[in-house]
């Protein structure tokens, strides 16, 4: 009996005094902190230069083979594009095989092989090593470069640029290139439509034969194999690539600003900007300011949570989604970027608050519990890099390439925990400059630009293209006295007169258009003052329908009815005019005359014109003709802000009024060509005709 | 447009991720039950000072109710508003204080929640990942606020994307009976007029132990985690409730469904969709190798002939959804500026056609198994990939090493095995068609 009451005792106090271990309420402490290996790598030299660098690791039967050149970057010139193309068309034909016939030795063995303009990369399960070889030795010694591949190439370059011309993003990157490193410099050439039309199989040959010589490359190989068979292996493949010198070239390197300077290139009927800070600096990697400066960064705007930045331009202000910071280190030369995208009306102040965090950053010490914070994060991730096999081949050519210390790495860990707030601050003194910045601002540039004068030393904005091109800030003067209103009284009196157009009651009018091998038809009828009915159909179904009977009105769309409200109604409202630039003077619209601009080779006036509902819209009126030649609206889409450009051309007389027999509408890369098939004016229409159900 | 379809086809990869995929060198691993039903399995990688704590509860969005979708992808934000002893907003925090990352997917199927830690911080994710399941904070505040964040996501992701419409408009015509039918992120309103008992329901039936399986993989020891394990998890009681599972109830399709949508995209997409088995079933392995065929490399079928040869296409995939039940697969294609879709889709009939008659080559097929066996020896090259990997198939198939065993599986695919299932499933009365075209053509 007492044994068991014993026993029953002991179990409850051990019951007891394992949830007296457990205390949930607290995170637990962590273990002491781990070790952390990094494997070594062996090297060796061919007898034709080559470096090879094998990183062992048998963890999984996979070999990669990471071919790069050491060498200095290109001036292109007039044919910027070719040297990335020659990279890329090496995979495309050698001596021996066709392109198919690559594409379909690399899928037999279920590789990957991608040639760049600075090396090339392949990887395969060990037992094709062999045959993996084979490929790569040859796209790398027998490459042909045929004209075809070439021409294909180029052309889907050009599409491409086209597709990304409107986009901000592409503008600003465009501005980062030629405005902070200059047209003097390799990285500072900017890929336009003419350079790619001037590149040649010359041009592309000559890069390849110049630059891809062993003596100035190395060979970085990470898996299974060992350094032995990598000898044997290596010399086999590639003891038959010739050595020979290889240009060197070195480069005046660009200089941040001696003041602060704006930069903007123009995005018609913008409702954002992109907005970039950004200025050239000194370092190379392995610089001993390396780990510290990229601490300092953090705190500013990288890492995966919230930097200075974002805690200020997000979380307080709720200007963006996202504001960064990057200081990056090169070879040649490194570069600063802060980075957002804001709204048009807080463009300026958000520059107002990166300026005054980018001063922070250099006057106000970081506190003890984001330091450590930063460096937990860049801790952890340096940790979980090294499960990548890739990692140590970079950490093995760094360190070759750039002279580190052989220990560079694995004493990583250590010299970043040894950071302190005053190296922070030092990190801040030296490569932040918040005053002598470039300011780069892809956006609207009726709206935002006036507001950023102030920003530049010299109290004025330089204005650039999409690519980057410094243009000037308009083509033609206003002639003196020229006013919005005198332009669209022009407009209306080239059309017919205010009168004329009066007296039209009622219109209807039938158009077509070509979409994709479909035939659409969309018919529109009016009646003044402003009913409306636009019916779309394909293959005579009616697939849209929007009437608006004077008070009311409905969008049908592929069967589902939605009646109009609130600015939608309103909208509707004011597009049911016949003609509703005979209402622009009435003082419920918004005009204003922004300049005359220069519209494939014709001057035409540039209005921006706001209804009475609130929406923007921009008109281009011909200088010559006066009449309306084109409309940029940026309509409010579930997807974001979506730009659409309208032309306008063919005006034909119909019973006195001048209407437009051919619009062409623009979004993004879709193009929608329409053609007027039938106009009648006057023909009497029913009230019927609108009724809303 | 190519970026948006590589992001949407890694969007899909992620959430049908193919599940225990073996490497051709064994991986090791404990497996054992808990009392209250945890399935526990410890996979040790001293490789690197990283562990990985992850859970996945077998729910999904095929768990859900036909008028109340959403709810499975709904708690994975739930899952993080904190616990009885972690305040709102400091779970994440811990886990970047201590240098980790943390994320959560939510599938048809089932619910997937890691944290990622230097490996001496163990402890820690076994303390959070246990919290949340012991006592995970269901209440109004966190409901609210999550109810907001879901909506966001749902326009942002689903809505405002390009090709973000894909799936739903896919899985709302291809079933008609299985609750596949509606996609992971559910219906706005569903959401919305939940209430909250509803929300604590979902989670006692399907946020219990005897639900769940808790991987451990990286650097660790063995035997002085198990008793961690036990610390952390052995305190939590047993679900009560009858788990609600749908059946494999999808009926046989018999005619072609073909439709048009207007979305807001740059590009058209033609998609075609047809009925495949689930991952169990003995076809899906050739299923998977038959899309191989088609698009994965220059060389396949599709993109040689659409891409490269007749230029029709400027991009093109075919891929299989990787479904507990039987799911479908999808063939993805945008046609060059200027090419009539129904020129593509011809194309692309023609290709298929030429499947269903003609044995593939036995290069072709010797390519296939070097593809597969590549893909898989990569597939568990990581940490974070193998523990998905085991999490997968214990709670798919109750049985986590077939890691080790799935390459036999395709090794052994015969051509003619990949000829039935191209006559089987790729029919025209098996399949839906649709036609995703540029809304601002119908200004």
């Amino acid at each position: 009996m007492k044994k068991i009451f014993l026993f029953l005792f002991a179990g409850i106090l051990l019951t007891f005094s394992l949830s007296a271990q457990l205390d949930r309420s607290q995170p637990p402490k962590p273990g002491p902190a781990p070790v952390v290996n990094i494997g070594d790598y062996n090297m060796f030299t061919l007898s034709n230069g080559l470096k090879v660098i094998v990183v062992e690791n048998h963890k999984t039967p996979v070999i990669s083979w990471q071919l790069s050149l050491d060498i200095d970057p290109v001036m292109e010139g007039d044919a910027k594009g070719y040297v990335d193309m020659a990279g890329q068309l090496m995979r495309s034909g050698t001596k021996n095989r066709t392109k198919q016939e690559i594409d379909e030795e690399i899928d037999f063995i279920g590789a990957s092989l991608s040639t760049y303009s600075t090396g090339i990369y392949a990887s395969s399960l060990t037992r094709h090593k062999d045959k993996l070889l084979d490929l790569m030795s040859d796209v790398l010694l027998n490459p042909v470069f045929p004209q075809d591949e070439l021409e294909k190439m180029v052309e889907q370059s050009i599409s491409a640029l086209a597709a990304n011309e409107n986009d901000a993003n592409f503008m600003v990157d465009n501005l980062i290139t030629s405005v902070v490193y200059g047209e003097e410099h390799p990285y500072g050439e900017v890929v336009t439509k003419e350079k790619l039309e001037n590149i040649t199989r010359d041009h592309v040959a000559n890069y390849y034969n110049t630059y891809f010589k062993p003596n100035t490359a190395y060979l970085v190989i990470v898996g299974d194999i060992t350094t032995k068979e990598a000898k044997e292996l290596t010399k086999k493949y590639f003891k038959n690539w010739e050595k020979g010198d290889v240009p060197k070239a070195t480069y005046a390197n660009p200089q941040a600003p001696a003041e602060n300077t704006v930069a903007f290139a123009n995005r018609d009927g913008a409702v954002q900007s992109v907005l970039a800070v950004s200025y050239p600096i000194e370092m190379q990697p392995g610089d001993p300011d390396a780990i510290k400066a990229s601490v300092m960064n953090s705190v500013l705007g990288g890492g995966v949570f919230s930097g200075r930045l974002m805690q200020n331009l997000r979380e307080d202000k709720a200007y963006t989604y996202g504001a960064r910071s990057s200081l990056s280190s090169d070879k040649v030369v490194g570069r600063f970027t802060a980075r957002t995208e804001v709204g048009n009306n807080v463009t300026d102040s958000a520059l107002v608050e990166i300026l005054y965090e980018l001063d922070r950053m250099v006057n106000e010490p970081v506190d003890s519990e984001s330091l450590e914070l930063v460096k937990n994060f860049m801790n952890g991730s340096f940790a979980r890099s090294l499960e990548s096999p890739r990692t140590i081949a970079n950490f093995a050519l760094n360190i070759e390439r750039y002279n580190l210390p052989k220990d560079y790495y694995k004493t990583y860990l250590e010299r970043l925990a040894a950071v302190t707030t005053e190296d922070v601050t030092a990190m801040a003194k030296k490569y932040i400059k918040p005053e002598n910045a470039w300011i780069l601002v892809a956006g609207n540039k009726g709206e935002v630009s006036p507001k950023l004068a102030r920003f530049s030393a010299a109290n004025e904005v330089l204005f650039f293209d999409p690519y980057g091109r410094k243009v000037e800030s308009s083509g033609a003067v206003i002639p003196e006295g020229m006013t919005a209103e005198k332009v669209v009284e022009g407009y209306i009196k080239a059309i017919g007169g205010a009168d004329k157009l009066k007296s039209v009651t009622d219109q209807k009018m039938k158009m077509s258009t070509e979409m994709q091998g479909m035939t659409i038809e969309m018919e529109s009828v009016q009646k003044a003052p402003d009913k409306v009915l636009i019916t779309v159909s394909m293959g005579g179904n009616v697939m849209q329908k929007q009437v608006f009977d004077g008070e009311r009105g409905m969008a049908t769309a592929m069967g589902q009815k939605t009646e109009l409200e609130g600015k939608q109604l309103d909208e509707m409202r004011l597009q049911a005019k016949m003609f509703p630039e005979l209402d622009y003077a009435n003082g419920e619209y918004q005009l204003e005359l922004l300049e005359v601009e220069d519209l494939g080779g014709q001057p035409a006036y540039k209005l921006q014109v706001t209804n009475p509902s609130g929406t923007s819209v921009t008109e281009f009126y011909d200088v010559a003709s006066s009449l309306k030649v084109r409309t940029i609206t940026t309509q409010e889409t579930q997807m974001g802000p979506m730009t659409v450009s309208a032309s306008y051309d063919d005006y034909r007389d119909v019973e006195g009024v001048k209407i437009p027999f051919a619009l062409k509408q623009q979004t993004g890369p879709q193009t929608m060509d329409m053609k007027v098939v039938s106009v009648e004016l006057n023909s009497g229409v029913s009230d019927d005709v609108f009724k809303v159900e | 447009m190519k970026s948006n379809l590589r992001n949407f086809l890694a969007l899909l990869l992620v959430l049908f991720a193919l599940p225990s995929l073996a490497q051709t060198s064994k991986i090791e691993f404990t497996e054992y039950k808990l009392d209250n039903g945890l399935h526990v399995i410890l996979q040790p990688d001293n490789t690197t000072p990283n562990v990985i704590v992850s859970i996945m509860y077998h729910v999904g969005s095929k768990n859900e109710l036909a008028h109340r979708t959403g709810f499975a992808h709904f708690f994975e934000h739930l899952m993080f508003e904190g616990t009885e002893n972690i305040p709102r907003g400091m779970f994440s925090r811990h886990v970047e204080e201590a240098g980790g990352t943390l994320n959560a997917f939510t599938s048809n199927d089932v619910t997937y929640y890691y944290v990622m830690l230097p490996s001496n911080q163990l402890e820690l994710g076994l303390w959070l990942e246990s919290e949340r399941l012991m006592h995970a904070r269901v209440d109004s505040i966190g409901i609210a606020t999550q109810k907001g964040v879901v909506t966001e996501e749902m326009k942002q992701t689903r809505d405002n994307r390009p090709y973000g419409r894909l799936l739903v408009e896919t899985v709302n015509r291809a079933f008609t009976e299985h609750t596949y039918r509606w996609d992971v992120l559910g219906a706005d309103e569903h959401i919305r007029n939940a209430e909250d008992h509803e929300f604590r329901e979902f989670h006692d039936m399907f946020y219990v132990p005897n639900n769940a399986v808790l991987v451990i993989s990286g650097d660790i020891d063995v035997e002085e985690t198990k008793p961690l394990v036990e610390k952390y998890f052995a305190e939590i009681t047993p679900g009560t409730m009858n788990i609600r599972r749908p059946l494999p109830n999808e009926p046989r399709r018999t005619e072609e469904v073909r439709d048009t949508v207007y979305d807001n995209v740059q590009l058209p997409l033609i998609l075609q969709a047809y009925h495949i088995p689930g991952r169990g079933d003995d076809d899906y392995f050739a299923m998977e190798m038959l899309g191989s065929l088609l698009s994965q490399g220059q060389s396949s079928r599709l993109y040689r002939s659409l891409v490269d040869e007749k230029r029709l296409a400027l991009q093109v995939a075919a891929q299989p959804l990787s479904l507990e039940h039987p799911g479908l697969t999808l063939i993805l294609a945008i046609p060059q500026v200027g090419v009539d879709p129904k020129v593509l889709e011809d194309a692309i009939n023609e290709e298929l056609e030429k499947a269903r008659t003609e044995l593939i080559s036995e290069r072709e097929l010797e390519k296939l198994k070097n593809q597969f066996e590549n893909r898989i020896v990569n597939s568990n090259t990581t940490i974070a990939s193998r523990a998905q990997n085991l999490a997968m198939s214990h709670t798919y198939f109750n049985n986590a090493s077939l890691v080790n065993s799935t390459l036999e599986k395709y090794l052994s695919v015969s051509r003619e095995d990949i000829l039935n299932v191209a006559q089987e499933y790729l029919r025209e009365d098996n399949r839906v068609v649709l036609y995703f075209m540029p809304k601002s053509q119908m200004n």
